[in-house]
Order: structure tokens, then sequence, then C-alpha cells
């Protein structure tokens, strides 16, 4: 199969009829850098850019109780001192801890019918992230660096996985990790700065880095006359692709954002985080995790979710009206998410453990069916009564929500990867 | 009075619950106990009796975290913002008051059993007529918000020995005391290590000034918690009791226990001790000697304790809290 786009119309294919193309003539297509130039046709870009799907994953690191959020057991053993409130979806009933996003359930749907047997902190938070569990010979990419490959411009000048982690807690359970796809997608992590540190200018003008910029242009293409090669053309466009995250620092600035707009996501850490994801997408990132750190509440898990639910009360509903606002709703999807949930059992310290046995996730926006409720655990919640999903179906339900076909297959050298577990279907019911 | 022997601290009987016991208050001159419980119910349980029976009395709808006795009147407060009077005698409500816009945390009685003074996580304290339930005074001050920005807590609530001043603290250690007659506040202490912020590993807070107990003179106030804890998933903190000169605002001493968290704080009436109680994964419990300013006993105690009565005499009490009651010994 060539290598070469022609240039002409007839030629000019989806992005994704293109790689599966690939796919099915058995090419380890992500391994060749050069197959995504032939994407850059200024019409299929623009097209890919209108149409271009994005995830924002709100990561409930140390695992949020689903009873004190999207599954409440008032009145009953395990239910806690809170109370469970209507949504504006008859019959759906989630925390009184989150009245504004009981307002604004249109959007989302709630499953509650997760078991992922994995209370573990580290390998359950890659599982969450990958949606399956790994095994030796295949180290498998993360929801980001899959999303960065399938949604990945060829010529976008913004990253196309950034991952915010502050809190230094749990920090390295689950890292953001491309796996057999290559550091090409990788993530940009931030923990300590909301700007990335390593693209801002270190004391060079702007007139300095693009002069040299187009010093080193020359040098390559002088040396790359008459060769060809895929190690120069991967080098070359990572130089592209640095140049043009440093000419986006900005867009990591949450002071470029009107007061009034960063007023109503709030001063929380969590808030701006929000906000900096929004511009991101907004932009054409593909995939942005905000890790909001640390659920772990094995004492005084009461206070603590009074703390932490509110501020996901607001900090979600901000996100998704903002999204909503800009038109960008219906092509962003909002995950939250953890590595599991809370135990029903209430322990001596007023606390709950770890539990994955039947906790609860959301969905909202991008191919959702909103205030679709998926699933069933039990009068106390220690077990999934009915729909019992795992992580795989998850992800299935995840990627088809977004266009993407969750049984196709990446190549690991001629080995095919699924893209999900073989026989992992979607959860239909919460699909538009 | 006979002096009560922390150092001869024995549990004598352990009643198991299915429950969590938030709140206990006790029937002068009887083994009669009730309690505020986590299935939403208030009950009446006598400790005197062989397998003792819980009847239930009001019922919240939500977890009840206090309950107090005025005669043979029980007044009870929850998570459902509401005081509920009950009437032992008629057996029936006597008087339901929605009194607080969130959930009740802590009730007290006035030493002549006139006044109701209820905290709740609205922030504000509310003095109510024990008999009419008319709200006599609203008192104001408590910041809404952590400084990180959070909602905050109001704990707790105690009056002096001689009713005039009222106590209040919230989840970041500040304490306020004021006069009851005028409602005007007298006074203000800080306890900040009761309260960990981790703005660093896991972003949110734990604690509080959770136990407050006037000294029988009334010149100082006792305020108990969990000191700093360096991982805020748990309350592996020590237990920490800070004792202030409330109307010189000094702190004048403090001391510290084993790991948990201090509930309650009881000074027997002639002053022989101070009582720290509370928990963490077990029960802990501390008598304290304000004057020779030593520990006298420290123990673990079979159960998390969420609230303490004492006998008559002070030789006995009874603490409920995670899935039980116990009867302890200290003569």
């Amino acid at each position: 199969m060539s290598r070469e786009f022609c240039g002409s119309g007839e030629h000019v294919v989806s992005r994704r009829g293109f790689l599966g193309t690939l796919a099915a003539a058995g090419t380890a297509a992500f391994a060749d850098m050069t197959a995504l130039q032939a994407l850059a046709v200024p019409g299929v870009s623009q097209d890919l850019r209108r149409n271009q799907k994005r995830v924002i994953l709100l990561w409930l690191a140390g695992g949020a109780s689903q009873l004190e959020t999207w599954d409440p057991k008032p009145g009953v053993r395990t239910g806690g001192p809170f109370q469970s409130i209507q949504t504006n979806v008859p019959g759906v009933r989630i925390s009184e801890l989150m009245p504004k996003m009981a307002a604004r359930l249109q959007n989302t749907c709630i499953i509650r019918s997760l078991n992922t047997r994995n209370a573990d902190h580290g390998s359950g938070a890659r599982l969450m992230m990958r949606g399956r569990i790994g095994e030796a010979a295949v180290d498998y990419p993360d929801l980001g660096a899959v999303l960065a490959r399938e949604f990945g411009l060829p010529d976008s000048q913004v990253p196309d996985y950034v991952s915010f982690y502050f809190a230094t807690e749990g920090r390295n359970m689950a890292p953001g990790n491309p796996g057999f796809l290559g550091a090409r997608f990788g993530s940009m992590d931030l923990y300590t700065s909301m700007i990335p540190e390593n693209i801002r200018r270190a004391g060079i003008s702007e007139q300095d880095h693009r002069e040299r910029a187009e010093l080193r242009d020359v040098l390559s293409r002088g040396f790359g006359r008459g060769r060809s090669s895929l190690g120069l053309d991967s080098h070359n466009q990572a130089y592209q692709r640095v140049a043009g995250i440093m000419a986006h620092e900005r867009l990591f600035d949450i002071a470029q954002e009107p007061q009034q707009i960063r007023d109503r996501y709030g001063p929380t850490l969590f808030g701006q985080q929000c906000l900096a994801a929004r511009r991101l997408v907004e932009a054409g990132v593909p995939f942005v995790r905000v890790g909001r750190a640390w659920w772990d509440s094995h004492g005084q898990n009461f206070e603590t979710h009074q703390e932490l639910v509110p501020e996901l009360d607001h900090v979600m509903c901000t996100l998704l009206d903002d999204l909503q606002d800009r038109g960008l709703l219906q092509n962003t999807l909002v995950v939250t998410l953890a590595e599991f949930g809370r135990t029903p059992n209430i322990n001596s310290q007023l606390g709950r453990d770890h539990f994955a046995s039947a906790w609860s996730c959301s969905l909202s926006g991008c191919g959702i069916r909103g205030g679709a409720v998926y699933g069933r655990s039990d009068a106390l919640g220690n077990t999934v009564a009915d729909s019992e999903i795992n992580a795989a179906r998850l992800f299935a339900t995840i990627y088809r929500a977004l266009g993407i076909n969750p049984h196709k297959n990446y190549y690991l050298g001629s080995r095919p990867i699924p893209l999900t577990d073989p026989g992992t279907e979607p959860i239909r019911e919460v699909l538009a | 009075m006979p002096p009560s022997q922390p150092r001869n601290m024995r549990v004598v009987r352990e009643i198991p619950r299915q429950d969590i016991l938030f709140s206990v208050a006790r029937m002068p001159n009887s083994t009669r106990l009730f309690v505020g419980s986590s299935e939403s119910k208030v009950y009446e349980i006598d400790a005197g009796q062989t397998t003792p029976q819980a009847r239930d009395l009001a019922d919240h709808g939500r977890y009840v975290t206090s309950v107090r006795l005025m005669g043979h009147t029980v007044i009870s407060g929850g998570y459902d913002g509401r005081l509920i009077w009950w009437d032992l005698q008629a057996n029936r409500v006597l008087r339901t008051i929605e009194a607080h816009s969130r959930w009740i945390r802590s009730l007290a009685v006035s030493p002549d059993g006139t006044k109701l003074a209820s905290v709740a996580d609205d922030m504000v304290c509310r003095i109510w007529n024990t008999t009419t339930g008319e709200r006599l005074r609203e008192l104001r001050g408590h910041a809404a918000r952590t400084p990180s920005g959070f909602s905050s807590m109001l704990y707790n609530c105690v009056f002096s020995a001689d009713g005039r001043r009222l106590a209040t603290g919230d989840r970041v250690g500040h304490i306020k005391i004021w006069d009851v007659s005028s409602g005007r506040e007298l006074s203000a202490v800080e306890a900040p290590l009761l309260y960990t912020w981790d703005g660093v590993q896991r972003i949110r807070s734990i604690g509080g000034a959770r136990g407050l107990a006037f000294s029988p003179d009334g010149t100082h106030l006792a305020v108990g918690g969990v000191g700093q804890i360096n991982n805020v998933d748990s309350l592996a903190g020590p237990a920490r009791v800070e004792v202030f000169d409330w109307q010189r605002r000094q702190r004048v001493y403090e001391f510290t226990g084993q790991n948990g968290l201090v509930n309650r704080l009881v000074y027997h009436p002639q002053g022989q001790w101070l009582c720290a109680i509370g928990g963490g994964s077990n029960g802990l419990v501390l008598f304290y000697d304000p004057a020779g300013r030593s520990v006298i006993h420290q123990s673990n105690l079979p159960m998390h304790v969420h609230d303490v009565a004492f006998n008559d005499d002070f030789t006995t009490f009874y603490a409920v809290g995670h899935n039980k009651i116990a009867v302890v010994d200290i003569r």
C-alpha cells in the first residue's frame, strides 16, 4: 500500500475510514507517522475539527462514595445521614448534596451497576483508566491515549492529551499511559502549574525562537533532501508540535477568561482546572483529565463528602452549562469516574472503605441519552441487583458514544489488539 | 458525693446494637437512657434490665444527633433540622419545630431547664424556651465557609454551670462565648490545631471543635477534638484537648492522648477530673486532673464513643457509640 496521498479529491476519505483500511491491511498504522500526513488536506481537517469529539474526564481519585452522590439509599442501615432529592428527570433521585446537578440531569446518564472487582487504588485506577485488565505481553493504552490517537489531528497545534493532577496523593497510581501506541499519544501532565512549565521560553525572545526554528527547518530540509527517514519525519513533527504548543501557551491560562466566567467556576483548584479543561477542548484538545483528589474517606466519610460533593456538584454543572452555552456539549463527553466506590458498611470512624462491587459513574453530553439510569444496586448497596457491567462495557459505551467502533483493532506488529475486550457490547440504553 | 476513681475504671456491661448511637441522656436516679440513633429514631433503653428493650420515641426520619432531657420531656434534634419534644408520660410528640435549615449537630439544656440551645450546619445557634418552644435568641457569627472555601460545620454548644454563658464551636476550631440573656458575644478563642487542612496531599480537611465543657466555676472552657493529622483519610491523629481562660482569651494548658477524636468533654462537678471521650477505630477515654495538670487515667473503650452520660454521683458512666452501649464503673 502506498504511503503517499496523491492529493486528488476523489481519494479524500474520512479519517476513520482511512485508518480502518490501514488496519484491515494489517499495517501497523500507529507506527507509521507519515500515514497521518495524508489527512493534512484542508477540507478534511476543517470537517474533523468541526465535528471533533472531545472528552473531559473528572477523575474522582481515591474513590468517591456512590451513596453520597449518584446512588443514595436514605433510611437504610447503610444509607448514612443524607437524603436523596428528586431530579428534573421523573423517578430519578440523587444525593441531596448535589442539588445543582439534580436540576440539570437532562444531559447526563447515571450508571449504578459497576462491578469491577478491584478495590486496590493502583491496579483499580489502571483498570478504570484503560477499561481492561493488563497483560504481561501488552501495555494497553489508557483512554486518553486512545482518544489522542483517534481524534488528534495531524496538524494540531495543541496537545492531544492533557492531565491535571495537583494533589500528591494518588498521583502515581494511574499516570497517563500511551502503552503500545507510543509516546506520541502520551499525556501532558500538569502537576504543579496550570500552565505547562517546560514550554515556557527561558529568557529567549519570540523573534529568537522563530529564527532558531527557521534555521533548524532549513538544516533539516537540507539533510532530508534525497533521504527517506521515518525517524527524521517523526523528529520534524515533534518540533512542529512543540512549536505549536508553545504558541498556544495562553490556552492554559484561565486569566484570559472574563472574570465573570472565572467566578462562575469558583475559586477552588478543581473549578479552575475544569475551566482550563473547557478552554482546551474548545481549542481542539481531544482529551483532558482533571484529577480531583483525594476522596478516600476511611474516616469521617460524611464530613468529607459534605466538603467535596458540593464542590463537584457546582463545578460539574458549571462545566456542563458552559459547554452547552458554547455549543460544545453535543460533541464533548464529560465523564465522572474513579478507581472504585465506597462500602455501604459504615465503619467505626464513620468512614466508608474501598468498594468495587456495586458502584456508580456518570456520562454527560456527546452521544449520551440524557436522563437515563442504567443498572441498579440492591437495597443496601452491597451488590448489583440488575444489569451489572464491568470496566470493558463502560469503555465500549464511551467509545460508541464518541462514534468509535469499540470492536475495531489496533495492531501490535501483526497481532490485532481489539479496542475493548472481545465480546464486549456497549450499553445501548444510555446511548442517544 | 463519693469520690470517683477513674483509675479503677472497668467496663461492667456491653449492650450490643445494630445501629450507631450519637447521643445519650439519662433520667436522674435511674438507668433509663434516651439515645439518638442512626436509625432516625430516639429510643428509650433501660440499661439496668437484664435484656434491655428499645422503646421507640420520636422519629426524625434521619440521623438523630442529639438528645436531651428536661424533666419528663425528651428533646431531640437531627439531620432533618427539626427539634422534637416528646412527652414521656403521655407517650407522644408534644411539639415539632423546623429549627434549622441544615443538619442539627448538638443540643444543650441550661442547668435550670428553662432554655435549650441548638447548633447546626447553617452555622447558627438558636436558643429556645424549653416549655413553650418559643425561639428566644439567634446567635450568629461563625463563618459559613472555611478559609479554603468549603462549607463549614457548627459542631457543639454547652452552657456554663450557672446558665449565664453559652459556648459554641465550629469546624475550623473557632469558639465563641455568648451571654445567654442578651445574646451578646462575650469572647472568642481559637483552637486551630483541632482542624487539619491538607492543601497538598489530599486537598481536603478533617477535625473541628467537637467537645466543649465549662469548668465548674465557669472560668475555663475545655475544647476537644483531634490534633494535626498527616493523613486526613482517617482519625489517625492524637486526641487533643485545649483549656482556655476564655475571659482572657488565653489557652492555659492542653493535653493529648492516644489516636482518636474527642467527641465529648465532661467536668466532674467538683472539679476532680475532666473526662475526654471519643474514639477512632476503637473507643478512647481520658481522665485529666485540672489542678495537678496530669493524666489520671486513659484507656480504650469497646467502641468509638459519640456521647456519654454519667450517673448522679459520677461513679458510673454510660457510653454510646458505634453498635454498642457500654456501662463503665469508675468507683
